[in-house]
């Protein structure tokens, strides 16, 4: 293999790529990134098994060929090179690997490339086709409900639900449920489901930069797996086996009581809490209250106590349709609910203090988020 | 010596009432007359935990023939006839009680032949009705076949605990006899599953692992000691090694197991100030004393004797069992004697680079009197010792997580090598239980309500603990005859495994038969505290193992896990320069 590429096309593939390094594998080939000339370009892919993430860099082929090189080394060498032409230039025989940028030479020992497990391509015919902008908003208004516990495997990912023209990404732990959905530009044929580690969708929330060109997911048939293509970089991941539970039955269908209120405002009210109530055990007291009169308002009191750090009080000024209601959330979830909320107004749904609250974004009807109290 | 019916006099002496309670007592009067007939082989068959079928084969001396109807009628014994023997007993029965009670509730079959006898004999006695007696063939030693016990006696029969609990009682009971007479092959089968088989070599330690597991098995100590008429030797638990109740401490007097509280008062005094507070240690412990220094004769089931000087008996075993005890187990402070043991036995990657060399090596490994010679910098004496585990620890600085298991961390003072499974425990259980205390327990409501299937003698349990349960934090709801629903956990646990911990709470209570009132909330707090801690293999995140450091280094008692092990191992600036040969030991 002998080419020629762009240090800061291979500096940008080699840190794309690397996340799905897992360096203390015990096969010691995960620890490195597979090199391969590739119709034109330099493919370069990195996998921990459960998730794989390749690249395509530009690149003037002079002798095809293909190798692994540890990531580490890779990465530490190509992050301090001139901003120049790098050649890369292997000796097959003993997966010696040359660098030479500007006035730097280095050989890196390799691993045969056969060593490397095969990583699936994406198959663009029958792919799904997602607004990039608006999967990266999905991604990051479900996947911080998904858990984190191992207990529940099934929990750890995200459920995504394709039928027709409609997406829905659901997450949840024991305690709380993210549900949002969006509109596909072209329909599809068949209705599917897959339940997708929620680590594997933030990999690629973080490499889908902003542009025009859509996302593609694919399912190849008979793999238990699920590829994202976007531009010239491609996720892969194993998907999670089991049944995601039923979450619409979950799903508040009444309220008793809504409480209408600026995002802003209680973002900063439970921030505030939240610095006394994570001393304990992360309470939060919401007195939603109902005006008193004509012309007073109504209001929602977030109120946090720590026995040793203090306490602390916050009025919202709300509007409050039905009963008023005193109810306590954890208010890490609170505020995690709220913070992937991106319209000026939120509704908060609930009923009793012992049944769950619905969040709502005030004239969006794509995001709701489920949220369990707690008793206190 | 020929069977022969007590005098009414001699018998009236005789400690008398209900031999036969459960299953079990029939297995071990079956198994002391074998013994008492100077078996080398005995094998013990039971089905549908002892209910359907207890049978007792052994090789010893036999009954003659025309004995047989004998031994079965009440008050006939081989074993006794002047009412002053009972003051010299040197068999396990005296009392000719054993065989007619067993008789006389089931189903009995004798079958037997002499070292003399051409034929064996049997005799069937049905609901205590005896039959004929025929010869047959047999080989030398007797078959005890006892079927359908307490046919006759329907409410002894519900009395019975769960069959799994009636199981576990025999087999505990025939694993210590084997224990105690290492010298005799015994067999146990249960539902045709060969469950013990011993060798007969006379070595203890490989039955031990059948008693307490493998891995607790290796941990536990050597007892031996020796004075004038008195001799105990056996096992007891490290430190580290404890339960939360006396239920595996267990004594045999003159091959006899014997439930004697005030034994076992003193065997947990001389742990007394090293364990917490509700641990107890286990114990396998064989006293051997002159039998006229005991009364046998005290209780109908022979399960306690009375000595003749007991103050002199509690304090021999208590010295013995301390001496054992600091001999082999120090704090979990690695110390120098116990440093080149513990880590060449864990893993041989942990060895010196040349282990000849060194100086320490060549020490000593168990230094007989530990405090006084401990060559090390770690000064441990007997009270201090028990300081030193409950203090608090310094301030840690992370270095970073081993295996999936430990944590590694800095203090002023050295390395620490915490285990995270055992500190979480820690941490989860005093949250919970300053909660309680407080009352101030906060639960989180689960999305969904978790659906809990127990047994109908499981879901009693749990149904008796629910009050508890609530008051640490769960809200669990009836949903149907034994089935429960759990809605709300409490708060300090954001695990999703609420079903687990709940099921082990129930398991651990199955096991226990009397839990004490007063030790139940506790129990219950350090069980669901187990369930819901991390486990070991589990990988954390730099935040998880920062925030789990500070929070057991805000803990009252973060040496230990509740259950009494160590959460950590310290090895000190001096030990480590020591083993590194920066400097010589002072
Ligand atoms: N397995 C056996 N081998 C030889 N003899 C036996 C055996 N089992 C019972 N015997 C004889 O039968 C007699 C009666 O047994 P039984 O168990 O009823 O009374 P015991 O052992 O004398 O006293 P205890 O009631 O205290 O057990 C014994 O004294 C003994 O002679
Ligand atoms: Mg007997």
């Amino acid at each position: 293999m002998k080419v020629t590429v762009l240090q800061e096309n291979l500096s940008r593939g080699v840190n794309i790529v690397s996340r799905a390094v897992s360096p203390r594998s015990t096969l010691p080939v995960l620890g490195n990134i597979l090199m391969a000339t590739d119709d034109g370009r330099l493919r370069l892919s990195a996998t921990n098994l459960e998730m794989g993430i390749t690249c395509w860099i530009a690149a003037r082929i002079e002798g095809e060929g293909s190798t692994t090189v540890p990531a580490r080394t890779l990465s530490d060498l190509v992050n301090t090179l001139p901003v120049d032409n790098v050649q890369l230039n292997l000796d097959a025989r003993t997966q010696n690997l040359n660098v030479r940028c500007g006035t730097t030479n280095a050989d890196i020992k390799c691993i045969d490339a056969q060593d490397f497990p095969p990583m699936p391509s994406i198959d663009l015919d029958g792919a799904v086709q997602l607004n990039v902008a608006e999967f990266k908003e999905m991604i990051q208004q479900v996947t911080f409900a998904a858990s984190t516990d191992e207990a529940r495997p099934v929990l750890m990912g995200v459920l995504l639900t394709v039928d027709k023209d409609n997406v829905t990404m659901a997450a949840a732990d024991g305690f709380r449920l993210s549900v949002r959905k969006a509109t596909l530009a072209t329909h599809t044929q068949r209705p599917f489901n897959l339940i997708i580690p929620a680590r594997a969708l933030n990999e690629l929330a973080r490499v889908a930069t902003e542009g025009e060109e859509p996302v593609y997911m694919a399912v190849p048939k008979g793999r238990n797996q699920v590829i994202f293509r976007y531009k010239d970089v491609e996720v892969t991941s194993q998907l999670i086996d089991g049944s995601f539970p039923d979450y619409q039955q979950i799903i508040p269908r009444s309220f008793k009581s809504r409480t209408l209120v600026s995002t802003a405002a209680l973002v900063k009210a439970c921030k505030q809490a939240e610095i006394f109530a994570r001393e304990g055990m992360n309470v939060a007291r919401l007195d939603i209250r109902q005006a008193k009169g004509e012309m007073q308002p109504s209001e929602v009191e977030i109120s946090a106590v720590s026995e040793e750090t203090g306490k602390n009080e916050t009025i919202v000024e709300a509007t409050v349709d039905g009963t008023g209601l005193l109810i306590a959330f954890n208010v890490k979830f609170l505020r995690e609910a709220l913070e992937v909320i991106r319209t000026p107004n939120v509704v908060l749904e609930t009923s009793a203090p012992n049944a769950p609250g619905v969040v709502k974004p005030v004239g969006d009807d794509s995001f709701l988020h489920v949220i369990m109290p707690m008793h206190v | 010596m020929t069977i022969r019916v007590l005098s009414p006099d001699v018998a009236s002496q005789i400690s008398a009432g209900e031999v036969i309670e459960r299953p079990a007592s029939v297995v071990k009067e079956l198994v002391e007359n074998a013994l008492d007939a100077g078996a080398r082989s005995i094998s013990i068959t039971i089905q549908d935990a002892g209910k359907r079928l207890i049978e007792v084969a052994d090789d010893g001396s036999g009954i003659p023939a025309e004995e047989l109807e004998l031994s079965v009628t009440r008050h006939a014994t081989s074993k006794l006839v002047e009412a002053h023997e009972l003051f010299q007993i040197t068999s396990l029965g005296f009392r000719g009680e054993a065989l007619a009670s067993i008789a006389s509730v089931s189903r009995l079959s004798l079958t037997s032949r002499v070292e003399q006898g051409k034929t064996a004999a049997r005799l069937k006695v049905d609901g205590g009705k005896t039959g004929k007696v025929e010869s047959t063939g047999a080989p030398r030693g007797t078959v005890v076949n006892v079927q359908d016990l307490f046919y006759n006696v329907p409410a002894r029969l519900k009395f019975l605990k769960s069959d799994s609990t009636e199981r576990r009682v025999i087999d505990s009971l025939v694993t210590r006899y084997a224990l105690a007479y290492p010298n005799v092959r015994i067999k146990f089968s249960v539902d045709s599953t060969v469950t013990l088989q011993t060798t007969g070599d006379g070595d203890r330690r490989s039955i031990l692992s059948a008693l307490y597991g493998a891995e607790s098995a290796t941990q536990m100590l050597d007892v031996l000691a020796e004075e004038t008429s008195m001799k105990l030797y056996g096992f007891i638990s490290p430190l580290s090694l404890t339960r939360s109740n006396r239920r595996d401490i267990a004594f045999f007097v003159n091959g006899r197991w014997i439930q004697d509280i005030p034994l076992s008062t003193a065997l947990v005094q001389a742990y007394h100030t090293l364990l917490m507070v509700g641990r107890y240690p286990l114990a396998s412990l064989f006293l051997e004393i002159a039998p006229e220094q005991v009364d046998v004769n005290v209780h109908p089931a022979k399960a306690e004797i009375r000595f003749r000087e007991p103050d002199k008996v509690f304090s021999f075993v208590q010295r013995a069992a301390r001496r054992a005890l600091l001999a082999y187990s120090p704090v979990p402070q690695v110390s120098q004697p116990n440093w080149g043991q513990t880590w060449s036995q864990t893993d041989p990657g942990w060895i010196l680079a040349h282990p000849e060399d060194h100086p320490l090596d060549r020490a000593p490994q168990v230094p007989n009197s530990y405090p006084a010679a401990s060559p090390s910098g770690v000064q441990v004496t007997g009270s201090n010792l028990a300081q030193s585990e409950f203090a608090q620890i310094p301030l840690l600085r992370l270095i970073g997580q081993v295996g999936a298991t430990y944590l590694v961390a800095e203090g002023p003072d050295g390395l620490y090598l915490i285990d995270q499974h055992a500190a979480h425990e820690r941490i989860l259980f005093e949250k919970i239980i300053d909660q309680h205390a407080s009352s101030k327990v906060a639960s989180q409501v689960l999305l969904a309500p978790v659906v809990l299937d127990l047994s109908g003698s499981q879901a009693s349990l749990l149904q008796e603990n629910l009050e508890v349960l609530g008051q640490l934090g769960f809200v669990i709801e009836e949903f149907g005859p034994a089935s429960f629903q759990i809605r709300a956990v409490p708060v300090i646990f954001n695990s999703s495994n609420a079903s687990a911990a709940i099921r082990a709470v129930v398991e651990d209570f199955e096991e226990d038969e009397t839990p004490l009132k007063s030790e139940i909330e506790l129990r219950l707090a350090g069980r669901v505290c187990k369930g819901m801690a991390v486990k070991a293999g589990q990988v954390l995140s730099i935040e998880e193992q920062k925030n789990l450091l500070s929070n057991l280094e805000a803990c009252r008692s973060p040496r230990t896990c509740p259950h009494g092990r160590p959460t950590m191992i310290h090895l000190s600036v001096d030990l480590l320069e020591k083993q590194f040969g920066r400097r010589g030991p002072r």
